[in-house]
């Protein structure tokens, strides 16, 4: 009897992973079980113990870990689960760092420059630093299209964050982009729904981008990538079907510069 | 809320979140609607029979307002993907069934057999979610007529709900509809406590 049972440690108990194995396999964090009744397991761990007399194996999971393919970033998203604002109503936004919508800590070496724009007029906004993360207020709550966009430098890096939002009900018009240095721009203003195909622009001084690689990811995302890495064509456009609820984020990365734009939807 | 829903997202909203069960339910209820030239249920003018209880149910509650609590959505336990929405007004009803042998995607297979597994590499995780938006845009671009077959049946409409008068179960003291209790040794008696002495009388 060569043949081992492998347990799983998690906390203080042991579990029965798999039962008379026979071939181990150890690629990096991953190990392949399986055993003589042909079973098949893999998981993400690393072998604490052997316990060779008595044919036990215990293995410890290796916590799943957020690895990025891209540079940090910052977004903002509306503080209001509405979806948009209503006139007099105090109109506020949430700025993060993190990656695909993953809130981390805000770094303190960040520089940080706020402002937002109503139907073409730049207003000036109050922010608060909390624990993490900024809050970005307007000053003034103007029925129209504000766009409210973040600058935040460390030497050359540069995380530009945009989000467009309604305050009042009968909001229409054309969006202008917002004159970042490298931006994502919708190619019209309207109400988004889940379902429907969204098309976006990606600028680079003021210049359509082609062939960048934008992600696109969502509330609740399950993977540690953004799903969605799409290219713009040759006019700098790229689109993506909406498939999840809540809002989306699209970001694009240009050398140092890392600029995100949070799509918001009612629902 | 201030400004309508689609279909889509009042399925959503219901359910909780899209899943493909879910989008099945909901082509078949736009459908449903176009084809018997109705609007959504106010009170009773649709009926809906379904022939299974998964995700695609919710969709047909929430967008056709045929419902669990109006009486007007009826269950029958075939394990079926079908749906049957009956208009009153018209008296026509309309059979809807997933296509059995629709071709799964590459994308589809690939999901499938990573649900499979017990454990997941983290690139597998990212894969999986990929591959979920991908399926679940493809199914909703897809028209009606390539995942569902349909046709107009004959069906004896079910009458609206009624409501019965309520009587006091003998043993636990509660409400009970009357045509649901049973009249024991002259008394009424509620179906759980019945099953309970019944239970008693087989130890």
């Amino acid at each position: 009897m060569c043949e081992a049972n492998v347990y799983l440690k998690r906390g203080d108990k042991e579990e029965l992973l798999m039962e008379k194995v026979d071939r181990i396999t150890v690629e990096g964090e991953t190990i392949f079980l399986v055993s003589v009744f042909g079973e098949r397991k893999m998981l993400k761990a690393r072998i604490k113990e052997m316990e060779l007399v008595d044919h036990r194996i215990i293995m410890e999971e290796i916590p799943w870990e957020v690895k990025a393919t891209r540079s940090k970033e910052i977004w903002l998203e509306p503080d209001s689960k509405h979806g948009h604002f209503h006139p007099g109503e105090e109109v506020r936004f949430l700025l993060y760092y993190g990656y695909n919508m993953q809130k981390e800590e805000w770094p303190n070496d960040l520089e940080l420059e706020v402002y937002a724009i109503v139907d073409g007029e730049t207003k000036e906004v109050e922010r608060e630093k909390k624990e993490g993360f900024w809050i970005i207020k307007l000053k003034e709550s103007k029925e129209g299209l504000v766009t409210a966009c973040a600058i935040a430098k460390r030497g050359q890096e540069r995380l530009l964050a945009k989000v467009v939002i309604e305050n009042g009900h009968h909001v229409h018009g054309r969006l202008h982009p917002a004159g970042l240095p490298l931006e994502i721009v919708p190619s019209e203003y309207r109400h988004v729904h889940l379902g429907e195909e969204y098309e976006f622009l990606v600028l680079k001084d003021g210049r359509p981008l082609h062939q960048a690689k934008v992600f696109a990811t969502y509330q609740g995302v399950r993977s540690a990538n953004p799903p969605h890495q799409l290219t713009t064509d040759e006019r700098g456009q790229g689109r993506v079907m909406l498939t999840a609820p809540g809002n989306w984020l699209f970001s694009v990365q240009d050398h140092d510069t890392v600029s995100t734009f949070t799509l918001v939807k009612d629902y | 809320m201030c400004r309508d829903s689609t279909p889509l997202e009042k399925a959503v909203q219901f359910h909780g979140h899209i899943c493909p069960g879910l989008i099945y339910g909901v082509k078949a209820a736009e459908f449903a609607m176009k084809y018997l030239e109705v609007e959504p249920d106010e009170d009773e003018e649709l009926v809906a029979i379904v022939e299974h209880n998964s995700c695609g149910v919710d969709a047909i509650q929430a967008i056709l307002s045929c419902t669990f609590g109006k009486g007007n959505l009826i269950f029958k336990d075939y394990g079926k993907h079908a749906y049957t929405v009956i208009s009153r007004k018209s008296g026509k009803a309309l059979r809807m069934h997933l296509k059995f042998n629709r071709p799964r995607t590459p994308e589809e297979e690939r999901y499938r057999a990573l649900t499979e597994q017990e454990f997941l590499r983290p690139e597998n995780k990212d894969e999986m979610e990929e591959l979920r938006g991908r399926i679940l845009a493809d199914l909703l671009s897809k028209p009606f007529q390539d995942l569902f077959d349909y046709e107009e049946v004959e069906v004896n409409i079910p009458d609206k709900a009624k409501i019965y008068p309520t009587v006091q179960c003998e043993v636990c003291k509660e409400g009970v509809m009357e045509p649901r209790a049973r009249r024991v040794e002259g008394k009424w008696i509620c179906q759980p406590c019945l099953e309970r002495r019944e239970g008693i009388k087989d130890v």
